[in-house]
């Protein structure tokens, strides 16, 4: 095939759109995609034209999971958790369970010498029988430690906890699918997460559908909140 | 340019810089039907979700390379998820299925990602296709949803292998001058 051969390639532009360009036919069409950029806008031009039958499909909502696993596998360093689906439109939005009571929790201060003067923020999420459920701690680094202490029983089967950053205005913002059973998980906070966490100083555990809330917005009942405080 | 794509221009531009925020965004604005389109090829939700992450991990990574010569961003991003989906189907090509559907027209429906200018895009097509021959019709069509390769749409279609791909090429060509520039 010589490669300024203008119809011939158009044909095996089609073909690789279509997809029944095939095998090392299909490697090389690739490789002289590389070299020649009319090449490329032959590919782009079908591309374009077979679009709409793309977008005749019908649409299928993917696993919850799906998002998860994409964030792990790009962000796995800062096991970041970004809500996928936006804000709350308020705070006033939240749609309280009234068949679970809000429980009241207090925070602890918790005083760890620490080697070096960093400012920490730390609250200590409790049950009703004021029993330590997690502690979370929050440095100065953008770090965010949630260790959840042996009382903490696992969530209904199907279910996960999900901790909520609540800013002073605005949507709560979803950090993470917390621990249970004695374990303890980092994060990395986003610097905006931190101006907020700063301001507002407020987290609340909502009860989920395993691996988090589908929607990125609370959908379960708000089991827990806690107040961070400054070491 | 559409709100709706003008929406995923802007997320896309600020994944492109690294916007986390942004990229969950596109991914919440578009993941439905690029979902929907590895599930209808692919037939197989893991298999299906599998690609769904390739495809926004590629995303991610290519977004500065997002132009408007290649089509709108859902264009783009769905082809770069059609590719990753032909890959999967021909791994797993000695246990494909081969059916014997000859004829699997587009919905007629437009869905929500859709906008004016698709319509255009989207009625041309449509009449264009309508226009072909239907044996050109039905091999490009077998060919584009259900991913076959020659070979199998010669046994899907009960014809020599020559003739399969001819007719492929002959449909496209045919196509292509009913489509235009």
């Amino acid at each position: 095939m010589k490669l300024d051969d203008y119809e011939r390639n158009h044909a095996l532009a089609a073909e690789y759109v279509v997809g029944t360009l095939q095998g090392m036919a299909r490697q090389r069409f690739e490789r002289w995609m590389m070299r020649s950029a009319r090449l490329r806008r032959q590919v782009w031009y079908w591309e374009r034209r077979l679009h709409p039958l793309n977008v005749s499909l019908p649409e299928a909502s993917p696993p919850r999971g799906a998002w998860q696993s994409i964030e792990q596998r790009l962000f796995a360093d800062s096991a970041i958790r970004v809500s996928a689906f936006g804000w709350w439109q308020s705070l006033v939005a939240w749609r309280w369970s009234t068949g679970i009571a809000m429980l009241a929790v207090f925070a602890l201060l918790i005083w760890t010498p620490s080697p070096t003067v960093v400012t920490r923020y730390v609250g200590v999420v409790q049950s009703p029988q004021a029993e330590p459920l997690w502690v979370v701690n929050a440095s100065a680094d953008h770090r965010l430690t949630v260790k959840a202490l042996p009382l903490v029983q696992p969530a209904a089967a199907g279910r996960d906890y999900e901790l909520w950053l609540l800013p002073e205005s605005g949507a709560p913002v979803s950090l993470t699918v917390l621990p249970t059973g004695d374990t303890q998980l980092q994060i990395q906070l986003t610097d905006q997460q931190v101006r907020e966490l700063l301001q507002s100083r407020s987290l609340a555990i909502s009860l989920e559908p395993a691996g988090g809330s589908p929607t990125g917005q609370p959908t379960g009942p708000v089991v827990y909140q806690t107040r961070l405080i400054q070491m | 340019m559409a709100e709706a794509d003008d929406r995923l221009v802007r997320a896309l531009a600020k994944t492109a810089q690294g916007d986390r925020q942004a990229f969950a965004s596109l991914y919440q604005q578009s993941s439905r039907a690029i979902f929907g389109m590895c599930l209808h090829l692919l037939r197989d939700r893991d298999e299906a979700s599998d690609v769904l992450q390739e495809t926004y991990i590629q995303v991610w990574h290519h977004a500065g390379e997002y132009h408007a010569d290649r089509g709108s961003v859902m264009t783009w991003m769905m082809s770069i998820g059609r590719y990753r989906c032909l890959d999967a189907l021909r791994r797993r090509r000695c246990n494909a299925q081969v059916d014997t559907v000859i004829h699997e027209p587009p919905s007629e429906d437009s869905g929500p990602m859709e906008n004016a200018h698709d319509q255009v895009d989207r009625q041309r097509l449509s009449d264009c296709l309508k226009g072909l021959d239907e044996r050109y019709r039905s091999s490009i069509e077998m060919a584009y949803f259900r991913g076959f390769t020659h070979q199998e749409l010669a046994v899907a279609m009960g014809q020599p292998l020559g003739t399969t791909k001819s007719w492929i090429r002959r449909g496209l060509d045919v196509l292509r001058r009913c489509l235009g520039s």
